[in-house]
């Protein structure tokens, strides 16, 4: 199966998606369709946002703009990230709730840009399910490496009901 | 609809559309002949160039609503509260096949519907009635007219891309036909050689001279939308007889009105201003960054340049703002229809009253606004004012009052709504709130107090109550675009007087003036226009006996919120606090924070859906150095003291209870 055919968990057959940013999370590499990635920017100051959900703690300053940075390792069920001189703010733009809105990510390590057309994507046995299933499409192997293909979709959809912190 | 020009012509339309109806409220009141001038122009312009655009039907309607018009212009029909209903109506016919766009299957389907067709035949009874008696009249008022025969010179030259801009100057010309013999020579002089020439554009002039009883008015509003080209009339004296002295004088009075709009305004999408705004916050916040460069760098002439920009800069931003800024006579000018409507309607005698119509409002504010003040004119007309019966056993004059005022005073403006009806019943209301569980049945809440209950939720269902006392249908929507504009209510009422409402309202959306303050390592932002004072804390004696925490700041006391607990902040090392005192509507709060840091103009952006549930912030701004400042909602502040105050109360009276 290639990325082309793939049925999402909808039933619904996404457009082909060709290349991939790959990046880094407490050694585990994931991929993020090119297409929706607007920007990559050197770590910059966030401020955090009193009593928000613990999955979008804090918002930074894009050009102007005020975007949320949210922290996909809550959904992922990683730990909390660890200070490194490489990490990254991954800028992306996405259609949340009928409206295209800027959010960041904030990568460990932003390594590179692969085309994916010829790979094929694994679903992820059962067992071996380290991730919520919604979350993360399959996986696809790239030269030695196991790269996470995520489900932009789902994983940055807005979820005030549950993930409120205390 | 994407010819520009059909679409300048709708939006044109619109506009006059718009202006024709305050025009015919107005003439109920006194028909003055320059306004009754302007509504046959009005018309006029519509019918010439609907057909021009591609609207037929929309012309052929409007044809017999000018004629009737022209009748009254020449004095032959009065015009009373009748032909004014039948003017508005006929107007919102107008307007329905404007937004149907053209020449379509629905246009002909509008044009052939029974309310439509009953309207030509009112209009048509109204000119035939007055017309046919009085030929012999007419007949002599023609020969009069022929006195007044003119010949015109007309030079006119469309611009360059006028053609391509869906002119037709062929019918322009068949148009000035209409008004007199027309004699017209084409000039090509303008016309280059082969190699040159632009097939596109439009070399062509024309001369015409018109001989004919009409006026330079009437032959500029052929031109109407020709607004590009150029167009010279020159008048000459009647070759027979000189003019009456009125037509001088009127014309006169025209060209006076006309040069009062000294500049000509340009349509701009909204959404490039916005774009602007943008743009513009992006450009104070880098010359912020310049300003703390030029600072480290202490190069005098960096210095100089550094200040020019910030000059120029200061000159930019207050310029668009004001370009945001609307007369809020524009949504007033709405009122008066839901006025004169909702009183025929429900049979009373209301005048209504506006003041301040001047105020400039940010047009966001002005757009949102517009609703809930129906609303509000709504339930003031509905339930406020009296019945004709009932204002006479009142001993009050029989026609109602409702006025409407704006002001502006420091950074907000005031919008208030009063009328002179029945007040609002505070018996009933602290009774409904009672069985709606709102208010406790031994609370003994202010006047003030009671009237806030009008904008709870839910309220609006309470027939019975509303049918007593006043208000109540809708009133919590009303209060949810107010404070989603960041704005207040007051409301003050005097049993058998009647009631005001009060909205103090926020000049401008975009930009606000905030006062930077600090906590732990972060900076907030609290708007300016809710500060009250400002006080150290260490100087204070905090009261918190009875399980209530309290500020005593001269002779009163203040209830108080720590942001550190709020924001769940780690506890503060600073020993010299500072308290922000803010207030909205009559309750004052202190918000106690680490430092002040001192003031700036903030340009506001609104928090992503992720955010948008998490309580207590208006928004947030970037800071000269880049950062994301969080703007503090005082509103949700108060409201969240007072929830605790509640939360504190209770258990201590558990406390007392139990000590007995």
């Amino acid at each position: 199966m290639t990325l082309d055919t793939l049925d999402t968990p909808k039933g619904q057959t996404e457009t082909p998606i060709s290349n991939m940013l790959l990046f880094k999370l407490s050694g585990e590499m994931f991929g993020i369709a090119v297409v929706c990635v607007n920007e990559i920017l050197d770590p910059i100051k966030m401020t955090q946002v009193p009593n928000a959900s613990e999955f979008v703690p804090a918002v930074i300053n894009v050009r102007g703009s005020i975007v949320p940075l949210i922290d996909v390792r809550k959904r992922l069920l990683m730990p909390p990230q660890r200070p490194s001189p490489d990490i990254r703010f991954v800028v992306l733009e996405l259609m949340i709730e009928d409206t295209l809105t800027k959010v960041a990510i904030a990568a460990d390590e932003v390594s590179q840009v692969i085309d994916t057309a010829a790979l094929n994507l694994e679903r992820i046995p059962e067992l071996g399910a380290r991730w919520p299933r919604d979350f993360v499409n399959g996986v696809i192997r790239h030269g030695d490496n196991l790269v996470v293909i995520l489900n932009s979709e789902n994983l940055f959809r807005p979820d005030p009901a549950n993930e409120k912190s205390v | 609809m994407t010819n520009p020009a059909i679409e300048a012509f709708v939006q044109e339309a619109n506009d006059i559309l718009e202006t024709l109806e305050d025009q015919l409220l107005e003439l109920e009141g006194s028909s003055d002949p320059a306004q009754v001038d302007a509504v046959f122009r009005a018309l006029h312009t519509i019918k010439g160039s609907g057909s021009m655009f591609g609207f037929t039907r929309l012309s052929q309607f409007t044809h017999h609503f000018e004629t009737a018009f022209d009748l009254i212009r020449e004095g032959k029909l009065a015009i009373d509260g009748k032909l004014i209903d039948l003017s508005l109506k006929a107007r919102d016919t107008m307007r329905r096949f404007v937004d149907l766009g053209g020449d379509n299957a629905e246009a002909d389907q509008l044009s052939e519907a029974a309310e439509v067709k009953n309207l030509v035949a009112a209009l048509q009874s109204l000119t035939n009635v007055t017309s046919a008696p009085e030929t012999t009249e007419e007949g002599a008022s023609q020969a009069g007219a022929a006195s007044e025969i003119a010949v015109f010179d007309i030079w006119f030259k469309p611009a360059a891309d006028d053609l391509r801009n869906g002119l037709r100057p062929d019918l322009l010309l068949g148009e000035l036909e209409d008004l007199g013999d027309v004699t017209h020579r084409l000039d090509l002089t303008a016309v280059p050689s082969l190699e040159k020439l632009e097939p596109l554009q439009c070399y062509a002039a024309w001369a015409v001279t018109l001989t004919g009883a009409t006026t330079e008015e009437a032959i500029k509003d052929v031109f109407i939308f020709a607004d590009d080209s150029e167009l010279e009339i020159t008048k000459h004296e009647p070759p027979v007889a000189a003019s009456e002295p009125e037509l001088t004088t009127k014309t006169v009075a025209a060209d006076k009105g006309k040069s009062n709009k000294t500049t000509a305004p340009i349509r701009v999408d909204s959404g490039r201003l916005d774009e602007v705004m943008d743009r513009l916050g992006e450009l104070v916040i880098a010359q912020a960054r310049l300003n703390q460069v030029t600072t480290r760098l202490a190069d005098p002439m960096l210095e100089a340049v550094t200040e020019d920009i910030e000059r120029l800069l200061t000159g930019l931003r207050d310029t668009t703002l004001s370009i945001r800024m609307m007369p809020i006579e524009t949504v007033f000018g709405k009122f008066r229809r839901v006025v004169r409507d909702l009183s025929a309607e429900l049979n009373k005698d209301i005048k209504l009253v506006t003041k301040g119509g001047e105020t400039e409002i940010d047009k966001n504010v002005i757009d949102k606004l517009s609703e809930p003040l129906v609303h509000m004119i709504r339930n003031a007309i509905d339930h406020g004012v009296e019945t004709r019966e009932g204002r006479i056993e009142a001993n009050k004059p029989e026609h109602g009052t409702v006025i409407l005022s704006a002001n502006q005073e420091g950074g907000e403006v005031l919008i208030s709504l009063e009328d002179d009806g029945r007040g609002l019943n505070t018996e009933a209301i602290r009774a409904r709130a009672i069985e709606r569980g709102l208010l406790d049945a031994n609370a003994t809440p202010t006047e003030q107090e009671l009237h806030q209950f009008i904008f709870a939720p839910g309220f609006s269902t309470a027939k019975e109550l509303t049918s007593i006392s006043g208000r109540g249908v809708g009133m919590d929507a009303v209060k949810t675009t107010v404070d989603s504009l960041r704005g207040n209510f007051k409301v003050h009422s005097q049993p058998g007087q009647g009631t005001k409402v009060t909205l103090h309202l926020p000049v401008s959306l975009a930009i606000i003036d905030g006062m930077l303050v600090r906590l732990g390592s972060d900076v907030f932002v609290i708007p300016l226009s809710a500060v009250q004072e400002c006080v150290e804390l260490d100087t204070l004696e905090t009261n918190r006996e009875s399980g209530r925490s309290m500020l005593r700041i001269r002779e009163t006391l203040v209830p108080f919120l720590d942001l550190v607990d709020v924001f769940n902040y780690p506890e503060s090392k600073d020993t010299r606090r500072r308290v922000v005192i803010v207030r909205a509507g009559n309750a004052p709060l202190g918000l106690i924070v680490d430092d002040i840091l001192g003031q700036n103009q903030t340009v506001i952006k609104a928090l992503s859906v992720y955010h948008r549930d998490v309580e207590g912030f208006a928004g947030a701004t970037i800071l000269g150095d880049g950062t994301v400042a969080l703007i503090i909602d005082t509103a949700i502040m108060i409201r969240r003291a007072l929830q605790q105050a509640k939360a504190q109360e209770a258990p201590s009276k558990y406390v007392a209870a139990g000590g007995h």
